[in-house]
């Protein structure tokens, strides 16, 4: 049984995954939440989910900042960042928040289980971050930012950078989150104002 | 689309004539006037010929549009008429009131600043006449007076005209800038509502159709199928319907269009994505299929062909346009999956603007190729 937490802010979107979740057996549809911080984590911590779907426009805040910070608890459940506008600009800061899975809104039903079983099992399911991307990416960062990048694409844990610079966990921490911000796509349609 | 640039230019051509008019009714208007102030006085020798001056000139500032913005044709105007001032022997000359209105023109034509120098120059001049001219000035009060309002015509005529001309400018200026900018928040609107509500609620329609693949008896299969290959196209339209509410086409050359759309589907030139050739002047209509064709080919051999190079190449020839978009994927299936590859969209685009799609494999056997071939008449519409 995988059990699954949708975080997307259209009742619409949430609604369909609920249908189809629910007819997948083996799958689980465990709760859903708008993605408003008053009621995300009470529904991960009531449900406890294997994977959390998460969507990547969120109304307030990034998909991923949020997903960083889910991957922070301990037990950390599975994410999978689900775009609307999957770009291959999007690999690198969510491999950064430690994102398990990057997946296109537009996948057939079948893809989309496929990849939770998949994720489930414990494999990532990520493009892998192009030469050209991860250039670019590295030109809108700063310096201290940009050796962060390279030691986390290399595998080392927070924890390993922290001891390595001599400085607190929590500041390397606040060090991604400032990547993950400074990386954040421009949403395609930004909300008028 | 509301045209809204067109809208303003015909305004500002309205204002424009009218503005011409009154011009050209003020110098025939000085030109009479001094008429009859030189068959009133008799007056003979050159100074009739140089009433033809007023004619001709009015009429060619009028004709030619050009001339109206040519310095070199205001200080000619100008100094024809200091020269037929001079040559009356009075500087309360008939020729004042046409030597006025010469100084309409580089007042409403020159920025603010150099009009603010014209308007202190212009009562200089004046005053420099009367003094080389003769009769002098100033030994009888009454002359005096007369002086200064001669001197002090030209400088309210040039200050208050560039003032207003400055604030027309203005003005203009600020109702392009307010009508793009409502133009940009109602596309920005649009945009949203498209990406943030229609486009989710057709990929949860995608995902629950496409649920029912392989659950449902065989007769039914086909239906489904489709169904899912129609909710795909809506889905890549909607994201080609963005991308152009993003960066609209706007009178932009079809190749450059394709280019950034090529550098915004494949950032970092992976694959490679090549657009060569241009297009001639079309009608809105086809370069927007155009557009939508060619980005529709570029995103399948993107998404579903792996290749990692594309090409897009724009021919123009013989009064037929052709659109061909080439990859070294991996080549279409062999069951056709018609419109799973978005050909049906593309079909029905080519067929809007009277156009031939035709779908192939590569040069080698491998790849695909997507020729696209559109009749062209000459003013750029499609037969």
């Amino acid at each position: 049984m995988i059990r699954v937490v949708v975080i997307d802010d259209h009742p619409a979107l949430r609604a369909g995954l609920h249908t189809v979740l629910e007819a997948e057996p083996g799958i689980v549809f465990a709760g859903e939440s708008n993605g408003e911080e008053e009621n995300v984590w009470p529904v991960l911590n009531r449900s406890r989910p294997d994977v959390v779907l998460l969507d990547y426009h969120l109304p307030r805040g990034d998909g991923l900042q949020l997903c960083y910070r889910i991957k922070q608890q301990v037990p950390a459940p599975k994410v999978v960042i689900f775009s609307a506008y999957a770009s291959p600009t999007l690999a690198l800061p969510a491999t950064l928040a430690h994102a398990d899975g990057l997946l296109d809104k537009g996948v057939a039903a079948r893809e989309l289980f496929n990849a939770l079983r998949t994720i489930n099992r414990g494999e990532r399911l990520l493009p892998p971050v192009s030469h050209t991307v991860l250039e670019e990416s590295l030109a809108k960062l700063d310096p201290d930012a940009r050796a962060l990048v390279g030691m986390l694409l290399d595998g080392a844990s927070e924890v390993e950078i922290a001891q390595t610079l001599r400085v607190e966990p929590r500041e390397v921490r606040h060090t991604v989150q400032r990547i993950l911000s400074a990386l954040r796509l421009d949403v395609p349609a930004a909300r008028p104002a | 689309m509301i045209d809204v640039p067109g809208r303003l230019r015909r305004l500002g051509a309205t204002y424009e004539s009218r503005w011409l008019a009154l011009y050209v009714a003020a110098r025939l208007a000085a030109t009479a006037f001094a008429a009859v102030l030189l068959a009133w006085e008799r007056g003979s020798g050159p100074q009739e010929l140089l009433l033809v001056y007023g004619l001709i000139s009015t009429g060619l500032l009028a004709w030619l549009p050009a001339l109206r913005r040519m310095p070199a044709a205001w200080a000619v105007d100008i100094g024809v008429l200091v020269v037929c001032i001079l040559l009356s022997g009075d500087w309360r000359s008939p020729f004042y009131l046409l030597w006025l209105s010469t100084l309409a023109l580089p007042a409403t034509t020159l920025p603010l600043r150099s009009a603010a120098w014209l308007a202190a120059a212009a009562p200089l001049m004046f005053l420099l006449v009367a003094f080389v001219g003769g009769p002098q000035p100033g030994i009888q009060v009454r002359s005096a007076e007369n002086l200064a309002i001669h001197l002090a015509l030209p400088f309210l005529l040039v200050a208050s005209l560039a003032y207003a001309a400055n604030a027309l400018r203005r003005l203009s200026k600020e109702r392009v800038e307010r009508e793009r900018l409502a133009i940009e928040g109602e596309r920005r609107r649009i945009a949203w509502e498209l990406h943030d509500s229609a486009k989710q609620r057709i990929h949860a329609a995608h995902l629950l159709v496409s649920s029912l693949q392989g659950q449902v008896p065989g007769r039914l299969e086909r239906t489904i199928g489709r169904a899912v290959v129609e909710l795909e196209s809506a889905a890549s339209d909607m994201d080609t319907s963005l991308a152009e509410l993003r960066s609209p086409l706007e009178g932009r050359p079809l190749a450059d269009a394709l280019r950034e759309r090529a550098a915004e589907l494949a950032p970092g030139g992976r694959p490679a994505i090549t657009v060569h050739g241009t297009a001639p002047q079309l009608e809105p209509l086809v370069v927007a299929h155009l557009y939508r064709i060619g980005s529709e080919a570029i995103t399948n051999a993107l998404r579903h062909a792996d290749a990692t190079a594309i090409d897009v190449a724009i021919e123009n020839g013989g009064g037929r346009l052709r659109l061909r978009v080439t990859d070294d994927g991996r080549g279409l299936p062999d069951e056709r999956r018609s419109g799973a590859t978005g050909l049906f969209a593309m079909e029905s685009r080519a067929a809007t603007i009277g156009a031939l799609l035709h779908v192939g494999a590569g040069p080698d056997g491998r790849g695909t190729v997507i020729e696209l071939e559109v009749p062209i008449n000459e003013n750029g519409g499609s037969q």
